[in-house]
């Protein structure tokens, strides 16, 4: 029973739990949805869907807070706002600073939950709004004066108005209007166009990074009647030497003209500068096409000059600015090359900037390139190379010859290119090559050891030769040491004479017939013969004296 | 015919990667020879440096320029343009009170918006990315300047430390125009 009680109880009080939140749902609030910050300039927009259109009565606040201070801040102008949007331009906030966004939906005392924005820059979402434009109509061109979006000092484009560059269209208005787009400066000129035309133009402005604006709205005006007096045209400004000679064409005779400049930086920025177009020297009521001013008017930078004619009762409108740089209208002066021949068949050339003849060096923005023209001095095949180094080698040349090199220096920037005179040509000659240096010694060397060395072998072959060919017919030496008496050596060899002897036969011994010896050794051997009878041949002796002796010690041997 | 095609690719990338190369090291060079006048011209302005200490100021550069970390080269330039076109902004301000000589302040001027000109042209060709922190904490940075200056009613004072905060900007910037080069 109690147990039944207690167990209603919970389920009354459960029940009443959950009706309450849904009672209460008529007033419970969902929080606001698709919230999106939208900025134009200086105005801040806060945007938002209600969750629950058919809820009466609700309205809405926001808070801010910035990262370096954690409490919420209310959003100025989105307390309880009734629409879906809200203005919070008056906020004073630092634009570049990171903050965070959140708003709820009020009725009475009940509140919805909070929606957060993720955190932003106000910079960061800002949209670029329309820039402001004035015009002025001539006969040929259409000035216009722009000033930037947003309040001029302070806001969101505070720092950056000086930043933006402008894209402007413009058309005729006639039916067939041919549109044309065109980057111009805040205060700038467009020309070529018709006399007594009606022109529209619409002007956007951008700023880097991509950050593109939103048109102005459109601006219309007509041209005037043409001119008696033309403006000046094609304006020209040449270096030379100490001076710049500016030129222009010009149709009309009997006209004066007057010649102004201005810092190019100066267009940049906003607001009027007419009044710091400055004279330029010499160039006031010349009566000819050109004026000279000495180079020292200009320091270095970008300039704008104008020109317009006046023939004492009229004057023409402005020419168009043309733009003048001084470091482009330098002429560099030639360089001065210096070539040397190094060691392994090359030429190492360095160039050099030239003494200048005023005090201070040109000190160029734009660096020099070198063009460099090279060739053998024998031959005219050149060959033309860009360098931008000072100190450069030819390699792999052919040894012990001579090339020549000239150069001149080149500014190029864009279209723009400026070039000096060729220096003086210089010419070396290569030195021998290393292994071709080695080689000469070497041979040298080579040669003059082989001489001895062939001149040797020669000698010896020869000898060879002659040893097996052409025998030598002297007795080795050591037999003259032994032998060093004449008959035994007689003996022993052969003797080159030869002896002939006539031999007789005894047939007779009476008859002894004298026989004629040829025998030149003596007459002793006659006698011999004579005194032997006997049948003794006689034996043919060289030596008479031995011979004799051992024919007789044969005899005597026969006879015993 | 394979071998001789990646041959010729291969030549190709080089020599792509050498021309832009090139390019960054001419960049480098035009961009620091921009600094050292600017610097050089900022010298040349007489500042007062007596009675100036208690005007002193911290302006809080940015971190990151500070450490010269290692930007993308494209991001380099973004911060140069920044920095140049922020100093030229704040040198077309009252300057009465400085005495300084006009020529060297509009040479000044002169010299910024040349290199100004010359990287806007190089930055509207090209589909570039870059990094919105950096330069946000630049422009911050550049408004605590300006605020600072207004603040101070461009005064002397004022004027000299902010000469010497923009010399230390133009220092930290050369070393990071550094990393243009390879």
């Amino acid at each position: 029973m109690l147990a039944l009680l207690g167990a209603t109880t919970l389920v009354l009080v459960a029940a009443v739990r959950w009706m309450l939140p849904a009672a209460a749902g008529e007033t419970n609030l969902k929080s606001p949805q698709n919230v999106e910050v939208y900025i134009i300039d200086d105005t801040f927009i806060l945007q938002w869907n209600r969750s629950e259109p058919s809820v009466k009565n609700v309205t809405f606040s926001a808070d801010y807070q910035t990262l370096e201070n954690d409490t919420w801040v209310k959003l100025p102008g989105c307390q309880s706002v009734a629409s879906t949007k809200c203005n919070f331009s008056s906020v004073k906030l630092n634009v570049y600073e990171e903050i965070k966004l959140r708003i709820r939906a009020e009725k009475d005392s009940h509140t919805s939950p909070w929606h957060y924005v993720d955190s932003f820059t106000l910079f960061g979402k800002a949209q670029i709004g329309p820039p402001k434009v004035h015009l002025e109509a001539e006969d040929k061109a259409i000035i216009i004066n722009i000033s930037p979006p947003g309040t001029k000092d302070h806001g969101m484009w505070a720092l950056d108005s000086s930043s933006f560059t402008y894209s402007l269209d413009i058309w005729k208005n006639s039916s067939s209007g041919e549109r044309r787009t065109k980057t111009v400066y805040p205060r700038d000129k467009i020309y070529k166009l018709s006399p007594e035309t009606t022109y529209c133009l619409k002007v956007k402005a951008r700023l880097l990074p991509r950050k593109t604006g939103v048109y102005s709205p459109v601006y219309c005006i007509k041209t005037t009647v043409e001119n008696k007096l033309p403006p000046p045209e094609n304006i020209q400004v040449d270096a030379k030497n100490h001076i710049y000679v500016l030129k222009w064409d010009y149709t009309y005779e009997n006209v004066t003209f007057q010649a102004q400049w201005l810092h190019a930086y100066l267009k940049k920025i906003p607001g009027d500068n007419s009044g710091k177009w400055k004279q330029i020297p010499n160039c006031e009521n010349v009566q000819t096409t050109q004026c000279v001013f000495p180079k020292n008017t200009f320091r270095k930078g970008i300039y704008l000059i104008r020109v317009r004619a006046s023939d004492g009762n009229t004057t023409s409108v402005w020419s168009n600015e043309e733009k003048f740089d001084t470091q482009l209208q330098i002429t560099p002066f030639p360089p001065v090359i210096t070539m040397k021949s190094t060691n392994d068949v090359s030429l190492r050339v360095y160039i050099s900037a030239p003494e200048e003849s005023e005090n201070k060096p040109v000190n160029h923005h734009y660096p020099l390139i070198y063009e460099i023209i090279f060739w053998e001095n024998t031959s005219n095949a050149e060959r033309k190379i860009q360098e931008n180094r000072t100190d450069f080698t030819f390699p792999k040349l052919k040894p012990l010859t001579v090339y020549c090199v000239k150069a001149r220096a080149l500014i190029q920037e864009g279209k723009w290119n400026k070039s000096s005179v060729f220096s003086d040509i210089v010419c070396e000659k290569t030195k021998p090559g290393n292994t071709s240096k080695t080689w000469l010694i070497a041979g040298v060397c080579a040669a003059l050891f082989s001489i001895p060395v062939v001149i040797y072998v020669m000698k010896l072959l020869f000898r060879c030769i002659s040893y097996v060919f052409f025998p030598s017919s002297k007795p080795p030496s050591t037999i003259d040491e032994y032998f060093s008496e004449q008959p035994l050596r007689n003996l022993l060899l052969f003797t080159s004479e030869e002896h002939t002897e006539r031999c007789f036969i005894i047939e007779n011994r009476n008859t002894i017939t004298a026989v004629e010896e040829t025998n030149q050794t003596d007459g002793e051997h006659k006698k011999y013969n004579s005194q032997t009878s006997q049948d003794s041949g006689n034996y043919s002796n060289e030596d008479e004296s031995s011979g004799s002796k051992f024919s007789e010690e044969s005899l005597n041997q026969e006879t015993e | 015919m394979t071998s001789r095609c990646i041959l010729q690719t291969a030549l190709l990338v080089y020599f792509c990667t050498t021309v832009l190369a090139m390019n960054y090291d001419l960049l480098q060079f035009q961009l620091s020879s921009s600094s050292v006048e600017c610097q050089e011209l900022l010298l040349q302005l007489n500042g007062t440096s007596k009675g100036c200490l208690k005007d002193r100021m911290n302006f809080k550069i940015p971190e990151e320029i500070k450490k010269s970390q290692q930007f993308q080269k494209e991001d380099i330039i973004w911060i140069t343009l920044e920095m140049f076109g922020k100093t030229s902004d704040i040198f077309r301000r009252n300057l009465s009170s400085t005495g300084w000589n006009e020529t060297i302040v509009e040479d000044l001027l002169a010299t910024l918006h040349r290199q100004k000109e010359h990287l806007e042209g190089i930055m509207e060709e090209g589909n570039f990315t870059w990094d919105h922190r950096t330069l946000l904490h630049l422009k911050r940075y550049y408004l605590r300047i300006v605020q600072y200056l207004k603040a101070k009613k461009y005064s002397t004072c004022a004027w000299t430390i902010v000469q010497a905060e923009i010399l230390r900007g133009f220092f930290f910037l050369d070393k990071l125009t550094g990393y243009l080069l390879n």
